[in-house]
């Protein structure tokens, strides 16, 4: 199918952008296109108009800088996964690239592309919150900065104005002692989560868990943290007894839906699971 | 509505092009530039088959707007026998890629195949000397649906051999007629490229309540027959 008429807008600087989305009628934004695209093919979304990122250079990076890994809006699935820098020091993201969708895809689609769809199954969003990550919007205002705790209101829904545009996602750079990981279960190739885990630690010196984050995905109607798990972590000495609790508490506190790809019981047990698994690779890592 | 102005480099010529903004790469390559060889699967991003190589990467060109690619450099499935490693195996012609498919049994229908070939043509460019897990990963956007991927994978490598100044394999065909004293293509029994693996003897009735065996008259195991996957999949 074809996508409605769209009048095609391709700013070079992010200032253009801004000021194209706050002068028309109801803009959308496109990036990597990767899901905006077949959502416009179907018509599930006919914006009138498209202001297009992908003519600002500036916005192509992922680079360490002050304190914060930085990725900007242009940085594509496959920089994630190639990155040198994060396969020395961001276990999570480095696990999390190569499961998203499929290669040409992520050769397109981008992380902060995919963090702005807030789809609950999309993986970056848990990857972010297990990291205290934020967002950077730049609107008419100016910039804004969104902790990513705040930024997930509801399935596809973000606390982003209409005319604001995320320029940038970050995190802090990695403690000595810190291990993250992301496992996702998913049929195959291509499909969403069917459950997805983030976990990040960070170690004190004799060994013990200072800071723990557990993030789910596809389980609840926004990529959400487990507070309760995380609880059950800290101030803990990791042991397979410890993460045991730690999984069950987050599968407690998952809200998954029944649908054709499993029961909520089989999700809420695969919570379980996968939290155990992922605390485990963290915490090896963090050694 | 506003029509814009682009230009793609497509196989190495430049083109400039007229198009709506709604325009798809796929639709801007196979009706405004009549290069048909890029095919249209699913119409959902899903199956891989619009795969052509662009700014030296493969992508889905039914994931992007015309507009988006306005000046890029875009391979097709019809440049390919241009390219510069063309002729560097046994055929003159071929890119070594669409020769492995050739010699290999790389496709049945063939509908998959361009897709095929461009996400192998950017892997190869990356990775001259892949594993065959590493094939198997990055041709995992892209479904066949009839011959399995074994076939597709040996297609690949057999490329890749190339590549590096190896002999490629003896092509496929010709291997099994020698070694059944046939024609190729199996002629000598039912072990071909059909798939089928019904009873030997043709023209044999056929009797529900017999119990077949499951071996013998067919291929001995789904590895021996080329037209299967083996159970192991791209996915």
């Amino acid at each position: 199918m074809k996508a409605a008429q769209f009048e095609h807008h391709e700013p070079t600087t992010v200032d253009e952008a801004v000021s194209l989305l706050e002068s028309l009628d109801e803009p959308t934004i496109l990036a990597g296109g990767q899901s905006l695209v077949p959502m416009m093919r179907f018509r599930l979304a006919r914006p009138e108009t498209v202001v297009d990122l992908n003519r600002i250079e500036d916005l192509e990076y992922l680079r360490e800088d002050e304190g914060h890994l930085r990725i900007g809006a242009l940085a594509r699935h496959a920089d994630v996964e190639e990155s040198a820098l994060i396969a020395e020091r961001y276990g999570s993201f480095a696990d999390c690239a190569p499961l998203v969708a499929d290669p040409q895809i992520r050769n397109q689609g981008t992380l902060v592309g995919s963090v702005a769809q807030s789809d609950p199954k999309g993986d970056w969003g848990t990857v972010i919150l297990a990291h205290d990550g934020e967002v950077v919007a730049s609107g008419p205002d100016g910039e804004r900065v969104v902790p990513a705790d705040e930024f997930f209101l509801l399935p596809y829904d973000n606390t982003l104005a209409e005319s604001e545009l995320i320029t940038e996602i970050r995190v802090p750079v990695p403690d000595e002692r810190e291990g993250s990981a992301y496992h996702k279960l998913k049929r195959k190739v291509g499909d969403y989560a069917m459950v997805g885990v983030a976990a990040r630690v960070v170690l004190d010196d004799d060994g013990t868990i200072d800071t723990a984050r557990v993030a789910l995905t596809a389980v609840d109607i926004t990529n959400a943290r487990s507070p309760g798990a995380e609880a059950v972590l800290e101030g803990e000495s990791p042991s397979a007894d410890l993460l045991r609790e730690a999984g069950e508490a987050a599968a407690d506190e998952s809200n998954p839906e029944s649908d054709e790809h499993g029961s909520a019981d089989y999700k809420r047990n695969m919570v379980r699971v996968l939290t155990q698994r992922a605390l485990a690779d963290a915490v090896e890592r963090a050694r | 509505m506003t029509q814009k102005e682009i230009t793609l480099t497509v196989n190495g010529t430049e083109r400039e092009l007229t198009v709506e903004p709604r325009r798809l790469l796929v639709h801007a390559i196979r009706e405004d530039l009549d290069l048909t060889g890029t095919h249209i699967g699913c119409d959902t991003g899903n199956c891989g088959a619009c795969t052509v190589y662009k700014d030296g990467q493969a992508v889905k060109s039914c994931l992007q707007f015309a507009v988006q690619a306005d000046g890029s450099e875009v391979t097709t499935v019809e440049g390919m026998a241009d390219l510069p490693e063309a002729g560097s195996g046994r055929d003159d012609d071929l890119h070594p890629i669409q020769e492995g498919f050739r010699e290999m049994h790389g496709l049945q229908c063939g509908y998959c195949t361009p897709g095929m070939i461009m996400a192998g043509k950017a892997l190869l460019e990356e990775n001259p000397d892949p594993t065959d897990e590493e094939i198997r990963e990055r041709i995992s956007g892209n479904l066949c649906r009839c011959t399995g991927y074994q076939n597709i994978v040996k297609s690949i490598q057999y490329a890749a051999d190339v590549y590096n100044d190896r002999e490629p394999p003896e092509p496929q065909a010709e291997a099994e007629a020698a070694a059944d004293g046939g024609t190729p293509m199996g002629g000598g029994g039912t072990t071909g490229g059909c798939g089928c693996d019904g009873p030997a003897g043709s023209g044999a009735t056929v009797d529900l309540e017999h119990d077949y065996p499951t071996t013998g008259a067919g291929p001995a195991s789904p590895a021996d027959d080329p037209t299967s996957d083996g159970g192991g999949d791209a996915r």
